[in-house]
């Protein structure tokens, strides 16, 4: 008798508990080439609800955060997201990657759940006309403008671009080469090296011949590093820019200190480098809680991401409503992200400059420029 | 012709690692007739094991750095031999009378089991070498080479001709020799070919392993699919020189890092690995003996 | 055909007619997956296994077809199962001018060949050659399908599309193993140099078995791009052949069941060990090699031919034709 009673309870309070739930999906590279970007994805999304629920959740109901791992393949991601949409997910963080995301979007958007990407930037994500999908993350044209800005400011007369033929770089490049065209400046190379080589002496050596004031590499940090430092095994002393995939402490690890002097890259502001005092505070708390300061801004616009979903929950009053959801992250004026003010245009863009310029100095340290 | 000089430096010294490792498969190839998919992943390993002992010995700072190198290479090159070894016992010698297919299945298997065992002992990220090399260069005129470019073909040259010397003058390379060209006659002539199996896979491994130091050491930064790539690209360099010739892998290495430098230069940086396929492919059409070496095609 | 092989079959088909009903999209989808591989690994089958031509670049003929099919959807906005027989053309084509240089080559080198000739394509793909095939963003925006005006979209009705196929495709592939061409293919995999001297054409049937198999990779493609709406060089890498190989082999070459049920297992299996994402491909590698010891004629191997001694007896009369082998006799293959 006590034991079916019991049973009875038990039966009864996880009806209870499961009404009382909001389920908010994470899709994150838990595994594979991006780990180390979606690990950090999880660790930001995982305080955040923790600290909500412990206000007493959103619209009066407790958030359940479901993980899906996408394994930075855009053919693993299509299945995670198919997961995802069946479980009750009313909306979704995510992802990282540009591919990747992309496998993903008809997906969510057939299934009426609102994505909130954090680390895709490339442009044609938002020019679809998919309604349910938005991003805190800035795109690859802001990053071109800042890029063609940096180079005039710089007085450059010769540039070399070269990417690594990857979406994300060759779009980069493409942006800036368009946007250095069309202000009458003269491109004397534009080609790609080969990711995951060792050897970019002869890419070096024929960038060399074209006799470019500055080269500018759209790729990722390891390659970047590599080219520094052959760069200056060559004795070749022509400035070198990067775009923000260079982010990554690492750069300096292979490039050495003394080769990475002086290059410059753009990136959405380092978590380090967040100065609101909510941010500083953030920052802090996610230092208590996992004994370390988040290293990737993509972490923390995830981050930004659940907020942002949360506040539009909180708004609307609804937990179940896809559309509503998303006329409520339209309705956002000025939401204090921890990345900065967040508001969303009708396509999904976040509105707002986000990049920013970095040198890297004499000690291999990422000094934000002004 | 500045551009034309760097560029053919540039190409000799990525051209000995492919020399090196082309050397492993084509020891392997002529006297098993095996395509050993599994070496470009010693190679790998060789890169791996001496980020690890590097880091260690540079803790022993009585050491000059030349000693403590010369003893790295010797440590990495037996390790990496070891694993040549248990690799033949594990995944070849087995499948010695099987058909082809099955130990070109197996070479495969073994392939994939090593450079994920890899990942999972290191973890996926790139991994950096300590700067332990001198980084001054040498001028040539408007040249700026530096030493440690210079010096990775000098010790690849070293190396190829020891064993080029090994094998024709001394009578355990003659053995092997003798194994490639027959292996029935030369168990006839007293020649036991297992043993020469189990040297051939010191060997190769071995000079692999050398090389995945030296590409550590010079470039700094490695990666668990580096087999991959090199191994491609030396067995290209193997097949361009003749397969199961030894000069002709030396050669053959040296004249596609040339190859791909200089169509680095005039072609397009980014089609730069399509044309070392193509030159495979082109090779093996037309050529397929290599420059040096057997026949491969049957009449069909 | 043989009693167990439709048996097997009709069981196979009743179990896979139930799935739409009692699965959930996820579950759809990942069957979804294996009939599209099975597609392939059949098609892979006529060279590799029926024909014995090591060609580890499949997926190049895959990719061929697949980006034909968008290019001419997205540009010229035909619908995309009307080019169905187009990719699979391009892809032949495609298949035979590479194939022809080189199909003499022994064994091991055409496997490099192959691999090269996979290596090649991709790079063309991702460096956008001609300008139509969009780099490394691939390209998107490919159309649904749509059957008599009925648009497919969902899993559940991609199932019926991609599994229709897969029948169809493995009835056909089953009246070529019976017909002149597959066995003059076994025959010539066997023994080149008897088959030669029979007087089979083995250059041209190779080349024709290239076509033959690269055609229906292409079509598969076709299917692949409507699922997907969106293709990128990334699916089509050294991995996917790989892959595709291994399917075949481990799962029996030449044999048609061994080839589904390989493809099924290689792609079924890690869905359901999620969990162990790093490890499962150390145990790849593993049963590779073990397999190549223990069993290296796959799960399912082909099976030579089986005649009855009776419908010998109907088909060449008993007159002047000689006794038949006695029943039993090693290697007569034939059942009493």
């Amino acid at each position: 008798m006590k034991k079916s009673i019991a049973a009875l309870a038990l039966g009864l309070v996880s009806l209870a508990a499961r009404a009382d739930n909001v389920k908010i999906g994470l899709l994150a590279p838990i595994t594979g080439s991006w780990a180390s970007e979606g690990q950090e994805m999880k660790k930001n999304v995982e305080l955040l609800v923790d600290e909500v629920n412990a206000k007493g959740g959103v619209a009066g109901k407790q958030v359940q955060l479901v993980i899906e791992d996408d394994g930075g393949d855009p053919r693993t991601a299509s299945l995670a997201a198919q997961r995802l949409a069946t479980q009750g997910v009313v909306a979704v963080v995510g992802t990282y990657g540009s591919a990747v995301t992309e496998a993903t979007q008809n997906i969510f958007d057939e299934a009426g759940i609102v994505q909130v990407a954090n680390g895709s930037t490339a442009v044609r994500l938002t020019e679809k006309g998919l309604k349910n999908f938005l991003r805190t993350c800035p795109r690859d044209d802001e990053q071109g403008r800042v890029g063609a800005a940096l180079l005039e400011k710089m007085g450059a007369k010769k540039i070399a671009l070269l990417h690594d033929s990857s979406a994300y770089s060759k779009g980069l490049a493409d942006e800036i080469n368009a946007l250095l065209k069309a202000k009458k400046m003269n491109v004397v190379f534009f080609d790609a090296l080969t990711p995951k080589e060792q050897d970019y002496s002869a890419i070096l050596t024929r960038l060399k011949a074209a006799g470019p004031d500055v080269v500018f590499f759209t790729g990722y940090y390891p390659e970047a590093g590599l080219l520094l430092k052959q760069k200056k095994q060559m004795g070749w002393k022509v400035p070198f820019i990067g775009g923000d995939a260079i982010n990554n402490p690492d750069l300096v690890k292979i490039a050495g200190k003394e080769a990475a002097e002086g290059f410059l890259f753009l990136s959405p502001p380092v978590p380090k480098d967040l100065d609101t005092p909510e941010a500083k505070a953030y920052v802090a708390s996610y230092q208590k809680k996992y004994g370390e300061a988040p290293q990737s801004i993509y972490g923390v616009l995830a981050g930004d991401g659940f907020r942002v979903v949360a506040a539009s929950i909180q708004a609307t009053g609804s937990t179940t409503s896809g559309e509503k959801i998303r006329a409520g992250l339209g309705a956002l004026k000025d939401f204090p992200g921890f990345t900065g003010k967040i508001a969303f245009n009708a396509k999904g863009d976040r509105i707002g400059e986000l990049y920013r310029v970095y040198k890297v100095d004499a000690n291999g340290n990422f000094v934000l420029q002004k | 012709m500045d551009q034309l000089l760097e560029q053919l430096t540039n190409g000799l010294a990525v051209g000995s690692i492919y020399a090196l490792i082309a050397l492993g498969y084509t020891m392997v190839y002529g006297v098993l007739k095996l395509i050993n998919f599994a070496h470009g992943d010693l190679f790998t390993y060789g890169a791996y094991l001496g980020l690890t002992l590097l880091t260690s010995l540079l803790a022993h700072d009585r050491m000059g750095l030349g000693l403590r190198l010369l003893l790295l290479a010797v440590m990495v090159m037996g390790l990496v031999a070891v694993i040549g070894v248990v690799v033949e016992r594990a995944a070849y010698r087995p499948l010695r009378d099987s058909p082809r297919l099955s130990a070109v299945v197996s070479a495969l298997g073994a392939s994939i089991f090593l450079q994920n065992a890899l990942m999972l002992l290191y973890g996926a990220r790139y991994q950096v070498y300590p700067d332990v090399l001198p980084q001054n260069a040498v001028r040539l005129g408007d040249l700026s080479i530096p030493v440690v470019r210079i010096a990775v073909v000098a010790v690849s040259v070293v190396m190829m001709t020891v064993l080029y010397l090994f094998v024709q003058k001394t009578r355990i390379g003659t053995a092997i020799r003798a194994a490639a060209i027959d292996q029935g006659a030369a168990r006839l002539m007293g020649i036991d070919v297992n043993k020469v199996v189990v040297l051939v896979f010191v060997i190769g491994p071995a000079l692999g392993g050398a090389a995945g130091l030296l590409v550590g050491l010079y470039y700094g930064q490695i990666g668990f699919t580096m087999g991959w790539t090199y191994g491609m690209k030396a067995f290209t360099a193997a097949i361009l020189g003749g397969i199961g010739n030894i000069p002709g892998a030396m050669v053959g290495g040296l004249l596609l890092g040339v190859i791909e430098a200089l169509g680095a230069a005039y072609l397009s940086v980014a089609w730069k690995d399509a044309l070392a396929f193509a030159v495979l492919i082109l090779i093996l059409i037309v050529r397929p003996s290599g420059l040096l070496g057997e026949r491969v095609a049957e009449k069909v | 055909m043989h009693r167990r092989l439709v048996i097997g079959y009709s069981v196979t088909a009743a179990a896979l007619a139930a799935c739409p009903f009692l699965l959930g999209p996820y579950w759809l989808d990942v069957l979804n997956n294996v009939g599209l591989y099975v597609l392939l690994a059949l098609s892979l089958n006529l060279i590799l296994g029926d024909a014995g031509l090591f060609n580890m670049g499949h997926a190049a003929f895959y990719a061929v077809g697949a980006y034909t099919a968008a290019i001419l959807n997205t540009r010229l906005q035909i619908p995309i199962l009307w080019l169905l027989p187009a990719s699979g053309l391009v892809a032949a084509v495609f298949a035979i001018a590479v194939a022809r240089p080189v199909v003499h080559l022994r064994g091991d080198y055409l496997l490099i060949v192959t691999i090269g000739l996979g290596e090649i394509v991709r790079i063309a793909l991702v460096n956008d050659v001609f300008g139509l095939t969009g780099g490394a963003n691939g390209i998107f925006g490919i159309s649904r399908p749509s059957v008599l005006g009925h648009r497919i979209r969902r899993p559940d009705e991609f199932f019926w599309l991609i599994w229709a196929c897969v029948a169809a495709t493995a009835f056909l592939f089953h009246r070529l193993e019976q017909s002149r061409f597959g066995r003059a293919l076994t025959y010539l995999r066997e023994d080149t140099v008897a088959a030669e001297g029979s007087g089979i054409p083995t250059a041209r049937y190779r080349l024709l078995a290239f076509g033959l198999g690269a055609a229906w990779a292409g079509m598969t493609g076709t299917l692949y791009a409507a699922k997907m709406t969106i293709i990128s060089p990334e699916s089509f890498g050294f991995w996917e052949s790989v892959v595709l190989f291994l399917m075949v082999i481990l799962g029996g070459a030449g044999s048609i069941p061994g080839v589904a049920v390989g493809a099924a297992l290689v792609v079924g299996l890690p869905e359901l060990f999620r969990g162990f994402a790093n490890a499962r491909m150390l145990v790849f590698g593993l049963v590779m090699m073990v397999m190549m010891v223990v069993r290296p004629q796959g799960l399912l191997p082909f099976r030579t031919p089986r005649y009855k001694a009776s419908d010998l007896k109907a088909a060449f009369g008993s007159e002047g034709a000689g006794e038949p082998a006695a029943p039993g006799a090693p290697g007569s293959g034939i059942a009493p």
